[in-house]
């Protein structure tokens, strides 16, 4: 014993041996040298081959040394050639302009009279010379005055606007995000435009420096709600986000939980809607997925085309949404709890029946259970990941053939089979996939208590679910509303079912907005 | 502080007022009041208007405080200090004995082999993650259950119409009026349960003055609809089993939900319909842990911190482990309703919200 707390006591005890490496963080722009010249950006950023430096004159103009600077594969060539350098070197000549230039007035008379760009900004400080850089704009230097000129020249590959493939419609808008964060903007903005959409802009990411847009409509969407979005933004100390689930992780009510507290999606169209109902949007450049806050649980089994279907129909279809919720969380518990312990409840023959089934069988249902819908867990995600043909044919494998086998194996039952291909696709028909994730997950807590508890078990598992989901808050807002606390009008116009749009006049109680969705009318 | 809502205090409340009273209110209303006892059951929980309503006029005057700190303004400190130690005992020894009944109900009913330390220390496992999580929550977990309870009682009534003996019915005052009063007296301490509550919740009701009518409101609503539900749920055993058959069943609602048969496919339904219940007793016993907390804290001054959760939750489970006995536990109840529950609210409300009212009458002369 003495021995092991003394080797313990040597293992924390020694001393770092590693040399322990940082990267130094991008000192702020009062720290980095002065003035701004070429010469102090190539220092900065002249090591990396993909650095384009550019130097040369203006025709007529020679003793005015120009240099542009910018990063190849960031910037659109085609604009820099024709409408900058092709300007300044060529077509710039002989214009009157010209003969009045000096070294000292050279950026402003380009930025005045000849370079036909729409984003033009004369800047001093070597920070946004380097951001700008980075980010994709072209710097153009003309002498060494200290001062440069951005020219919005930002253009890079991408791969467009697509239909997002995690959220098909059968009817409603194809387009989607793209990871440029500016073409998003766009398609929102091209949804509202209304001057009262806002959108700020922040930084986040000590080393990329993603640019981040929140997004809302003033007037709709509470003051609290933008102030405590900006402020859980404005505390992240990270070195990279590389997707938006990085920010969605660390702005979250409460972490040790596996339901989802913030909504994403890849849709203009439902990032629109959810800005009409008072809420925020926080997009991400370099990913597609827009987050929206506050979130609350029913609308995690909505989804878009809720709203573009009739309402009786749309009835109907949440109706089969939520049995197929209940399905995919207590499915197996309830055969489990049915078969162990409850066999009264069920009809006789369908007693036998299961009786007879899992006669042979060397498990208990629990354990059936357990590892049946373990098997099945494995099966999804073995087909995930792969390409498509492959991921049908894994499924096509486990469900069939295995399944087929197991049971002529007297492995397991048939009704347990049938139970466990019941749960998952009840899970598909969870609209949300990180809420599907959740009910998954839980359910097998859940079969445990059936199987040690009966129904007795499940109700323990059940309501202490609902006091967790009853203690959960998405931005301040209650999770279960407007079940609880409850709001009525919400609750009978567009939770459980939806009400026709002409009836819907008012907007949801989280906006605590009068105004009616008519604008008045 | 935390605050709820208008209407959360009216869910929370009828809750309350309902607890586990669907288990006994028939055995008792028709063992005293006999066939016609099915009468007292409304004006017994209307004991709670008059009650509820001397507290809300309270809080109206002393906002922010239970009725414990509203006495020691009232009563004095160490007169408030006493009823406080009755009203901190009552609410754990009760609280801990419908633990026990909980316990019993699941062990008659679905899992007879269970040793009782599973029951009990599950449900307490379960109001003390609630209690934890504070009134607020509690509120809502009320708003959601309560709603699903009578949905569950007014489905097991609905589904046992067929069994109906409406000769059962007959003769109506056939023993006079006498019987029904005297198991109005009988039922009263549920009432006084429910007032007791409402006494420790006041401290967290809203104050605005459109809140205020609400409130009132939300006592009656709360009396009418649970004096109702367990009426009707009253007459239902009587029409299902007659009244010596009745009050001779401890668990009546049981058996009721063991004769339900739907499409001749479903049958003996009681296990799904106690899921449902357990809510109800979830919210009772957690009332009389709410209860209990609130005791420590105008008594002993606790602050709210997990180890006075933990010691009230060890307190409960010793208490609750004691009485394995079902009708052992069934008379302790009883008698702790009838000796302690009721004195204390009949006589502590009324006091307290007269001498307020008699010294503000005395300002104003």
């Amino acid at each position: 014993m003495r021995s092991w707390t003394r080797m313990l006591k040597e293992l924390t005890s020694r001393p770092h041996t590693r040399q322990i490496r940082k990267v130094p963080p991008l000192p702020v722009d009062s720290e980095l040298p002065k003035p701004l010249s070429p010469k102090l950006m190539h220092s900065l950023l002249g090591e990396s081959t993909d650095i384009i430096f550019r130097e040369f004159s203006l025709r007529g103009q020679e003793e005015i040394p120009c240099t542009l600077v910018a990063v190849d594969g960031l910037i659109d060539k085609l604009i820099l050639d024709s409408f900058i350098l092709r300007v300044l070197m060529v077509d710039f000549a002989g214009e009157k302009e010209l003969e009045q230039m000096t070294v000292d007035n050279a950026l402003k008379t380009v930025y005045k009279f000849l370079a036909p760009a729409i984003e033009l900004k004369i800047i001093n400080k070597t920070g946004d010379a380097v951001d700008a850089v980075l980010s994709g704009d072209a710097l153009l230097f003309l002498g060494d005055t200290g001062e440069a000129l951005i020219i919005g020249s930002r253009g890079w590959a991408n791969r467009g606007v697509a239909e997002p493939e995690t959220e098909s419609v059968v009817r409603g808008p194809r387009e989607g995000f793209s990871e440029t964060l500016r073409t998003s903007t766009s398609l929102l903005r091209r949804k509202i435009k209304h001057p009262s959409l806002r959108m700020k802009s922040l930084k986040i990411g000590e080393l990329t420096k993603t640019d981040i847009v929140v997004t809302y409509i003033e007037g709709l969407a509470k003051p609290d709600i933008v102030q405590e979005v900006m402020r859980r933004l404005g505390r992240i100390k990270i070195d990279g986000i590389l997707e938006s689930a990085y920010i969605e992780e660390m702005i979250e009510d409460v972490p040790y939980t596996p339901f989802p507290q913030v909504r994403h999606t890849e849709r203009p169209d439902v990032l629109a809607a959810a800005l009409l109902e008072g809420k925020v949007g926080i997009m991400v450049d370099g990913t597609p997925i827009a987050l929206i806050v506050p979130a609350v649980l029913a609308q995690f089994l909505q989804v878009s085309e809720d709203y573009y279907e009739k309402a009786v129909i749309v009835i109907l279809v949440r109706f089969i949404r939520y049995v197929g919720a209940a399905a995919a969380l207590l499915a197996p518990s309830i055969y489990i709890a049915v078969a162990t312990y409850h066999q009264e409840i069920i009809p006789t023959t369908l007693a036998l029946s299961i009786a007879a089934g899992r006669s042979g069988v060397p498990v208990t249902a629990l354990l059936e259970a357990i590892l049946m819908t373990l098997a099945l867990e494995i099966v999804q995600e073995a087909g995930l990941r792969l390409p498509k043909p492959i991921g049908q044919t894994i499924g096509i494998v486990g469900a069939i053939v295995i399944g087929d086998a197991a049971v002529k194996a007297s492995l397991v039952s048939p009704q347990m089979v049938i139970i466990v291909a019941l749960t998952a696709i009840a899970t598909y028909s969870i609209a949300y996939y990180d809420l599907a994730i959740a009910l998954r997950l839980i359910r097998f807590p859940l079969m445990l208590l059936a199987g040690t508890l009966g129904f007795f078990g499940i109700g323990l598992g059940l309501y202490g679910l609902l006091i967790h989901l009853l203690s959960l808050r998405s931005f301040g807002h209650p999770y279960l509303s407007p079940v609880a606390p409850l709001r009525i009008r919400t609750l009978l116009q567009d939770t459980f079912v939806r009400a026709p749009w002409w009836a819907l006049k008012r907007r949801p109680q989280i906006a605590d907005v009068d105004e009616p969705r008519g604008g008045g009318q | 502080m935390e605050r709820i809502s208008a209407h959360q205090f009216v869910m929370l409340g009828a809750a309350v007022l309902m607890g586990t009273t669907f288990f006994p209110v028939a055995q008792v209303a028709l063992g005293v009041g006999g066939r016609d006892g099915w009468m007292a059951v409304l004006p017994a929980y209307g004991l709670a208007l008059p009650l509820g309503l001397m507290i809300l006029a309270l809080a109206r005057e002393y906002p922010g405080q239970n009725l414990i700190k509203i006495s020691e303004t009232v009563l004095g400190k160490w007169t408030a200090k006493g009823i406080g130690l009755v009203y901190l005992i009552v609410s754990i020894y009760f609280g801990a004995l419908l633990l026990a009944q909980v316990e019993d109900t699941f062990k008659r009913s679905v899992l007879q082999l269970t040793p009782h330390v599973v029951f009990i220390g599950a449900m307490l496992f379960l109001v003390g993650a609630l209690a934890w999580t504070g009134i607020e929550v509690f509120g809502r977990f009320a708003e959601v259950v309560f709603p699903l309870i009578i949905l569950g009682l007014i489905a097991n009534m609905v589904l046992t119409l067929p069994r109906f003996e409406w000769e059962e019915f007959f003769p109506v005052f056939g023993e006079g009026i006498k019987p029904i009063l005297f198991a109005v007296l009988k039922l009263a301490p549920y009432a006084c349960e429910y007032a007791l509550f409402v006494a420790g919740v006041i401290a967290y009701l809203p104050q605005g003055g459109q809140d205020q009518t609400q409130l009132r409101t939300g006592v009656w609503r709360a009396v009418i609809i649970v004096g109702t539900v367990n009426a009707l749920l009253t007459l239902t055993e009587l029409l299902v089993f007659g009244p010596a058959e009745a009050k001779r069943l401890n668990y009546g609602l049981l058996s009721l939900g063991k004769l339900v048969e739907i499409e001749k496919t479903i049958s003996g339904v009681e296990s799904l319909f106690l899921l449902i219940w357990m809510g109800g007793m979830i919210i009772k016993v957690g009332a009389f842990y709410f209860m209990g907390m609130w005791g420590l804290q105008a008594v002993f001054g606790v602050q709210d911190h997990v180890k006075w959760y933990l010691l009230l939750a060890g307190v409960f489970f010793v208490i609750g482990l004691f009485f394995q006995n079902g009708v052992e536990l069934v008379q302790e109840l009883s008698v702790t309703d009838d000796y302690l529950i009721l004195p204390l609210a009949i006589l502590w409300i009324p006091l307290v919200w007269g001498i307020v009212r008699w010294r503000r009458r005395g300002k104003a002369g």
